[in-house]
Order: C-alpha cells, then sequence, then structure tokens
C-alpha cells in the first residue's frame, strides 16, 4: 500500500512541481524510466508468487537502471544510440508482458 | 530473454521448477533443510530479506509459470491446510504463501497498510519511478516537435533554419542599404535645396528681385537748370559699378544688367528704363565705400564731369544701405541655359 502511494506521491509530484533534469540524465531518463517498470513489474510478479524479497527489489531496480543507461551512453558513444535505446526496449517490453502475463494469471486465474 | 534473473525482484527465477519439486522449493524458500511441519513455528521470525536467498541458488528449480500456479494451488491443501489461520492473520506475505493465491497475496498486501521496511524501500524506489515517468512525460510532451525528432530531421530543420536566416540577413543588408542612400539622398536633396536658395537670393541680388541692405554710399545729384544728361548718369553708374558696387538704385529704379537711361522728352530730365526721374536724382549703392567714394571724387571723375554742369554732388558713406526698389523676375524667351 505504501509503495503505490509512493509511485502515486512520485507522479504527482513530478507533474506539478516540475523539477528540472540536468541536461546529462535527460537522454538516459526515458530507457531507465522503462527498466524501472520493468523491475517493478518483476516485483510484483514475486509479491504474487510470494516470493518477494526488497533487497533483491532494490538491488534489480538500480542494476536495472544503470544498465540500461550504460546501454544507451555506450549505443551514443559507438554512435548506434537510437539502435541500441530500441533494442533495450525490446528486450525490455518483452520482460515486462511476460510479467504482465504471469501476473494476470495470479490475478485473473486466465 | 533473461527474465529468470534476480533482477526483476523474483530471487528464484520466473520460472518454476516442475510440479514434483514443487513441495522441496517451497521448503527451501522457507529455510533450508526444513521439514513441512516446521513452517508454523518458524515463520514468525523470518524477515522477507532473508527467505528467498537460499532458493535462488536452486537454477535447477525452474519451470514454467503456469505449472506453478498449477502447482501452488494444492499443495496448500495437500501439506500447509492446518495453517491457514494463525499465518495469515500475522500479516507477513511470508507466513501465508503456501494457503494464499496471488490474487490474496496482492490483496493483503495493499490493503491493512503496514510500515515495514521493505515497504518503505519499495515506496522510494516507485517515488523516483514515478518522479521520473513524469517528468519524461511531461518534458515529452512540452515541446514534441523537435524533442521527437529523428537526427536527420533536426539536421535538416537546422539547415533550413540556417538558409532562412541566411536570407533573412540578405534581405536585412539590402534594406538597411536602400534607407543609407534613401537617408544620403535626402541629406543632398536638403542641401541642395539650400545652396538653391541661397543662390537664388544672391541672384535676386543681382537681379533685383531681393532687397538688398549694406554698406555703402548714397549720391545725391542736384540739377537745378536740368543740364544733367542721361550718359552723364550713365557714367556714374559705369564708375560705380567699376568700384565694384552690387546693388545700386535710382531714385526707386533699380539698376540691373538691362538698365538704360535715356534723355527725357524735351531734353530736360533723364528716363531709366522708362521711368522717368525727378530730380533731384538720388543713388543708393551697395559697395564697399572706401572705394566707391573716392572713384567718384577722383579728378576729372564723375563728381567733377556733373559739378562742371552746374549741378550739385553729395555722396556721403552709410553703414547701412538699403536698396528696396524691386524688379520683377524676368523669364528669358530664348535664351536658355547650356548646362541644363
Amino acid at each position: 500500500m505504501i509503495a503505490v502511494l509512493g509511485l502515486v506521491v512520485g507522479i504527482v509530484v513530478g507533474l506539478f512541481v516540475r523539477p528540472e533534469v540536468p541536461a546529462v540524465v535527460e537522454p538516459y531518463l526515458p530507457i531507465a524510466v522503462v527498466a524501472a517498470l520493468d523491475a517493478v513489474f518483476g516485483g510484483l510478479r514475486a509479491m504474487l508468487d510470494g516470493i518477494f524479497d526488497d533487497k533483491v527489489f532494490v538491488v534489480s531496480f538500480l542494476s536495472n537502471v544503470v544498465v540500461a543507461a550504460l546501454i544507451v551512453f555506450l549505443g551514443d558513444k559507438l554512435g548506434v544510440g537510437a539502435q541500441l535505446s530500441t533494442g533495450v526496449v525490446v528486450v525490455l517490453g518483452i520482460r515486462i508482458f511476460s510479467n504482465a502475463a504471469a501476473i494476470r494469471r495470479h490475478v485473473f486465474r486466465a | 530473454m533473461n527474465d529468470r534473473d534476480d533482477n526483476d525482484g523474483r530471487p528464484e527465477g520466473s520460472e518454476r521448477p516442475a510440479e514434483p519439486e514443487r513441495p522441496q522449493s517451497a521448503d527451501g524458500r522457507k529455510a533450508p533443510g526444513h521439514t513441512p511441519a516446521q513452517p508454523p513455528a518458524r515463520t514468525p521470525a523470518q524477515s522477507p530479506g532473508e527467505a528467498p536467498a537460499p532458493e535462488r541458488r536452486s537454477p535447477s528449480l525452474r519451470s514454467e509459470l503456469p505449472a506453478e500456479v498449477r502447482g501452488a494451488r494444492p499443495r496448500p491443501a495437500a501439506t500447509d491446510g492446518p495453517e491457514p489461520g494463525g499465518p495469515g492473520t500475522a500479516g507477513q506475505v511470508a507466513d501465508g504463501e503456501r494457503e494464499l493465491t496471488g490474487r490474496q497475496r496482492l490483496v493483503k498486501g495493499l490493503w491493512p497498510p503496514r510500515v515495514s521496511r521493505a515497504q518503505l524501500i519499495v515506496a522510494v524506489l516507485l517515488f523516483v519511478l514515478g518522479l521520473g515517468l513524469a517528468i519524461q512525460v511531461r518534458s515529452h510532451s512540452d515541446n514534441s516537435a523537435l524533442r521527437g525528432a529523428r537526427q536527420e530531421d533536426l539536421v535538416r530543420i537546422l539547415d533550413e533554419l540556417d538558409s532562412r536566416t541566411q536570407r533573412l540577413e540578405d534581405e536585412k543588408q539590402g534594406l538597411e542599404h536602400q534607407r543609407t542612400e534613401l537617408e544620403n539622398s535626402s541629406d543632398q536633396a536638403d542641401e541642395a535645396r539650400k545652396q538653391t536658395a541661397e543662390k537664388e537670393r544672391q541672384l535676386g541680388i543681382l537681379a533685383g528681385t531681393e532687397v538688398a541692405q549694406g554698406p555703402g554710399i548714397t549720391m545725391t545729384v542736384t540739377d537745378p537748370k536740368g543740364a544733367v544728361q542721361a550718359d552723364m548718369l550713365l557714367d556714374a553708374i559705369q564708375e560705380l559699378r567699376a568700384a565694384g558696387a552690387e546693388a545700386i538704385q535710382v531714385n526707386g529704379v533699380r539698376v540691373v544688367v538691362n538698365t538704360y537711361l535715356t534723355d527725357a522728352d524735351g531734353g530736360k530730365g533723364v528716363s531709366v528704363d522708362g521711368h522717368h526721374l525727378s530730380q533731384p536724382y538720388r543713388f543708393k549703392v551697395i559697395g564697399k565705400p572706401q572705394d566707391l567714394e573716392p572713384a567718384l571724387n577722383i579728378p576729372g571723375g564723375v563728381v567733377q564731369t556733373l559739378e562742371k554742369e552746374q549741378a550739385t554732388v553729395t555722396v556721403t558713406r552709410s553703414e547701412k544701405v538699403v536698396v528696396d526698389a524691386l524688379r520683377a523676375a524676368h523669364q528669358p524667351d530664348y535664351a536658355q541655359s547650356s548646362s541644363q
């Protein structure tokens, strides 16, 4: 419950406070958000499976974000930033979908 | 796809072991090596963080999730059936794990709000996620025209803007040049107008269309006997001109370039430009007085010649002589300036 509240508060604060994102971080924000979403879906599925572990969640969340940003950074340096970003988004998207399918089976039993 | 990694928060991976291994996996997650009878006594002391650790090291236990779900459901009834009451009320997810379905766990995790370390940490991370999400959505919708554009499009747009700037710059330079020209020409026109007016005044003095004033002399010729003739006055005028007279009038008649003097009818008096002059003849002359007066008084000059005819001549210098007789400007019929 508190976790959901955290998410809601984060969105509200982001929408209304309008914090300035440093220009250095800006290119990595979208991909980091997608990676974080993937971690959240994984964590939700783990919770439904009854095997949720906060430590693992924190580590996976942070490492997901860092690795995603790293890949984009590397892609930018190599000149294939757009392609690598697309690849990362595709991979994360597939993971999110598979996790969402598991969550769906839990919640709707279908 | 490696969603079986532990980085999604599910320590043992998404794929569960096959049904036969399921009991073992459940036990291993709780506490390594325990027997099915132990869980109720052990669970209260267990913290969510340490429970999954052992199982993470058992990759062989992975299988498809549907199998796990199916396996999980019969299991609570089979082995942990007696337990649901106690652990369930304890409020820990791990407690009721074997009895609860995923949906029940979700509801349980949602409703009685509990402040635990896990919840707080997850809340913080989700806060960060929500923040990033909102920022990204907002910044993307702010100026979406350029932000969403591809690099080639951006380069093209930049090129277009550059060329457009170049064109506008050229146009601006042309217009500024034009403006400078116009300002110069209007300045020149002003100057020319001023010069023209000045010249008109100068020429007007010569042509007799303007009132002239300045230092000069006044000469009065009184001729009681009427002996003074036109040639004498003409001599006087020519002497004055030779001495630098710039404007002359005689009894209200301006003497200009085409002035002529004739003897009046009957031999008495003089006519200037057809105007009969009555005595005395009063000359107003503008020029340098120091030059004009001696020119008249030189021996054998105008004054002596007139006095020989018993005329009385008076010459006075004056610092301000006004020649106010005017003459209409005459437009020549045939002569035209060759410079035009």
